[in-house]
């Protein structure tokens, strides 16, 4: 549909917040190379597959469930639909855009319509997930992820187990933690999708709470792990972590994190460990039962962990550079899949494999040109990204814009292409991936995972808690929903069960002793 | 020959890379050509006839015009020139036989006279995080997946302190909790490689400048330093620890 002035001006808004966000993200790192994965080069790879086939996947994603639910589900998950894919979700995609505008195969206003699409789903989904807080980045909000509800927040902080530096929990779960880290690069490809941190939730005294995701650990949809992660029993996971002494000043919108003083292992204090997929109702504990069955999961997990590692360490050392290329590409393009899985509309066909279209650019990647062109994209030093004399870029100060805006003269010459069309065909060099989907109410194949997805929406979904939001708890904790709603999330609680909407957070503390 | 709409640009740059700006500029041509060819609207022309007319064989002309011409592209992960030796740069200190000669020569790492200590400056790094001790081991070049395969079988030599050029987390991942130190050539203290030294407890130097050091030196880390931190390379300020090879009394 054509789009209107104020379409195109909350748009323009929208690119510049997310171009903003990613010239700070990549200038306090370097461009991101491995020995052993051609990175820049998947990545480059993977921007030309999400401007091809996001617009196609997002709409038929929102044909089963809007960005705005969808936001909802995800803040009570810990999955892959988190604060490094959705600055993904936009990113990628622009950045494929501004590649290929500096070749000279597109001009800015062209897919205009594609475009105005993404970041308004960008914009409806980060609302919702991140209602809690209000802002719609971690940047926006001063680097911080704030997104879980007070319910939650009081589950995990009542189920700690305290711990301290020596002790046999402590060392598990920092191992556990480790190997978890290392895995997820792996699994990742070099990239650090696949782990997360939100917070920090503030335990008062001086303590703060990190909660870290690790996600696509098991069979999953990553071809790559079938088989050399059957003994991971556990898609995702959770580790909430209490800390002493120190003030989780950034986390970022990569879900990392920086502290004042420097993070150290001796500051941890407690920890907890959960699961959740689509499938779950919220987090479920893992291993929790007692501080010595914890302690023995921690390890159970980290050898595991450990195994798949050196079994996917030997499959990728043997992969060709084409298979390396699919592989990064894939995880990268992939990073909002989750949302398919959420709607329970996932189709291998739409996520692991490169789109014909991007597919013709392969030729070109090499390590060399592959290097310089992500740097110049990311950083604004491309012909597209610079601006008359007279502009101070945010961080910069230079004359640039990280994506170049949507030119408002369509409005009156109607002078652009739409839009890219449907997802078309796609190819991979890679073993086409087993019908084997680990969950966390068994292992299925896509059909019954998707079907079981559509069928089964946690209580805490419908609409009479979805909206009973923070502000509404405030004035109306005492109320018969309230009080239902907590203890739908305090059900598998050790400590909370059943104690409903009353408690504040000196309560937990008393109540865990 | 039909213009495109980046033939006319009011703040005209090039991209500082020679590269890109030579593949941009050969890619704009291919456009160009096809676009004339095409008979049509740019906005029909754009997602219709060059999806078809713009193919895998024109990109890999493009790229190969650079190679024709004599350049060697720099690589980054080992598979690029083991696959394309013809395309890439030498991959020089990646076998055992290379490193018996083989060292990393930053020119902008600060060098010094061995001390009264039989302390000789060969460098400095970021800290990552701050010891109490600084660390003392054996630098051991590791660069290809050989060597993490060797070390993975055999296991990773004792008191070995890798120095790396790979700021991620992935070369090294079956090895890197064996390691008694890092010297990482490249990346920051955010970087993969730093985040992973972080949750092990392994000392790191990461966008570490050294030079002359040789596989089997005794080197010494001052992991006591000050860790680097974000506000640091916001500022641009430089805060290093340095790393000595250390020579016997």
């Amino acid at each position: 549909m054509k789009p209107d002035y104020a379409q195109l001006l909350e748009t323009n808004q929208l690119l510049q917040t997310n171009g903003d966000q990613t010239y700070w993200l990549c200038v306090t790192r370097t461009v991101q190379e491995s020995k052993l994965f051609p990175v820049p080069a998947y990545m480059l790879l993977s921007y030309l597959n999400a401007f091809y086939r996001y617009p196609g996947v997002l709409r038929k994603i929102e044909t089963c469930m809007t960005a705005e639910e969808l936001g909802d589900r995800a803040r009570n998950m810990g999955s892959k639909a988190h604060a490094t894919s959705m600055w993904g979700l936009p990113c990628f995609y622009l950045l494929g855009r501004e590649w290929q505008i500096n070749m000279g195969l597109i001009r800015p206003e062209d897919a205009a319509e594609d475009l105005i699409y993404i970041v308004d789903f960008w914009k409806r989904f980060q609302l919702s997930w991140r209602r809690n807080s209000g802002h719609i980045t971690a940047s926006d909000g001063g680097h911080r992820t704030q997104i879980l509800p007070e319910r939650q927040i009081q589950v995990f902080h009542a189920d700690l187990y305290d711990c301290e530096p020596g002790e046999p929990l402590h060392e598990a779960a920092q191992a556990f933690a480790a190997s978890a880290a290392q895995y997820a690069f792996l699994v990742a490809c070099e990239s650090r999708i696949s782990m997360h941190q939100h917070g920090p939730y503030h335990l008062g005294e001086n303590r703060e709470m990190l909660v870290r995701d690790f996600v696509d650990l098991a069979e999953c949809d990553l071809p790559w792990l079938d088989g050399v992660a059957e003994n991971v029993p556990y898609t995702n996971l959770t580790m909430p972590m209490a800390t002493e002494g120190v003030h989780f000043n950034i986390i970022d919108d990569w879900g990392s994190f920086a502290a004042e003083p420097e993070f150290k292992g001796e500051h941890i204090t407690g920890v907890g460990l959960y699961t959740s997929d689509p499938l779950s109702n919220g987090y479920e504990p893992v291993g929790m039962g007692s501080r010595e069955e914890l302690t023995r999961t921690y390890k159970d997990l980290d050898e595991r962990l450990k195994d798949a590692m050196a079994r996917l360490w030997k499959r990728v050392a043997g992969w060709t550079r084409d298979q390396m290329l699919d592989a990064g590409a894939i995880t990268y393009y992939a990073i909002i899949k989750d949302l398919a899985h959420i709607a329970g509309c996932y189709d291998p066909e739409d996520w692991i494999k490169i789109d014909r279209r991007a597919e013709r650019f392969r030729p070109l990647l090499n390590d060399e040109y592959s290097r310089d062109m992500l740097g110049d994209i990311c950083v604004g030093s491309s012909p597209s990204h610079q601006m008359y004399e007279y502009l101070m870029m945010r961080h910069s100060n230079l004359p640039q814009r990280i994506y170049s805006p949507v030119p408002y003269s369509i409005l009156v010459d109607d002078d652009y292409a739409p839009s890219v069309g449907d997802v078309q065909p796609g190819v991979t060099y890679l073993n086409e991936k087993l019908d084997r989907y680990r969950t966390t109410r068994g292992t299925f194949g896509i059909e019954e995972y998707n079907r079981r997805v559509r069928d089964s929406q946690p209580k805490t979904h419908e609409d009479r808690f979805r909206f009973l939001c923070e502000p509404s708890i405030k004035y109306r904790y005492d109320g018969a929903a309230a009080d239902e709603l907590y203890k739908l999330h305090q059900e598998n609680s050790r400590n909370l069960r059943g104690r409903g909407a009353g408690l504040r957070r000196s309560d937990i503390e008393a109540l865990r002793g | 020959m039909s213009k495109i709409f980046s033939d006319v640009d009011k703040y005209e740059s090039e991209s500082p890379s020679s590269v890109v700006a030579a593949i941009n500029t050969a890619m704009q041509s291919v456009v160009r050509e096809r676009f004339e060819a095409s008979g049509q609207s740019w906005k029909d022309f754009v997602f219709g006839d060059s999806l078809e007319s713009i193919t895998e064989e024109d990109f890999r002309a493009v790229e190969k015009t650079l190679i024709d011409a004599g350049h060697r592209y720099d690589w980054s992960a080992a598979i690029s020139p083991q696959e394309r030796p013809d395309a890439y740069k030498p991959a020089t200190g990646t076998t055992e036989d290379d490193l018996d000669t083989f060292c990393f020569e930053d020119p902008e790492a600060p060098t010094g006279e061995t001390d009264s200590d039989g302390l000789e400056l060969r460098g400095v790094g970021d800290n990552v995080v701050s010891y109490s001790e600084d660390t003392v081991g054996v630098a051991r070049y590791v660069r290809s997946t050989t060597r993490v395969l060797n070390w993975l079988t055999e296991g990773v030599p004792e008191n070995t302190i890798a120095v790396i050029d790979d700021s991620g987390g992935t070369l090294t991942a079956p090895i890197l909790e064996r390691f008694k130190g890092v010297i990482c050539a490249g990346g920051t203290v955010r970087s993969h490689l730093g985040i992973l030294t972080r949750e092990y407890g392994i000392p790191c130097l990461m966008n570490s400048k050294v030079n002359g050091i040789m596989e089997g030196d005794t080197v010494r880390m001052e992991s006591t330093a000050r860790a680097k931190n974000t506000e640091d390379y916001q500022a641009g300020r430089e805060v290093t620890a340095n790393i000595w090879r250390v020579h016997s009394p």
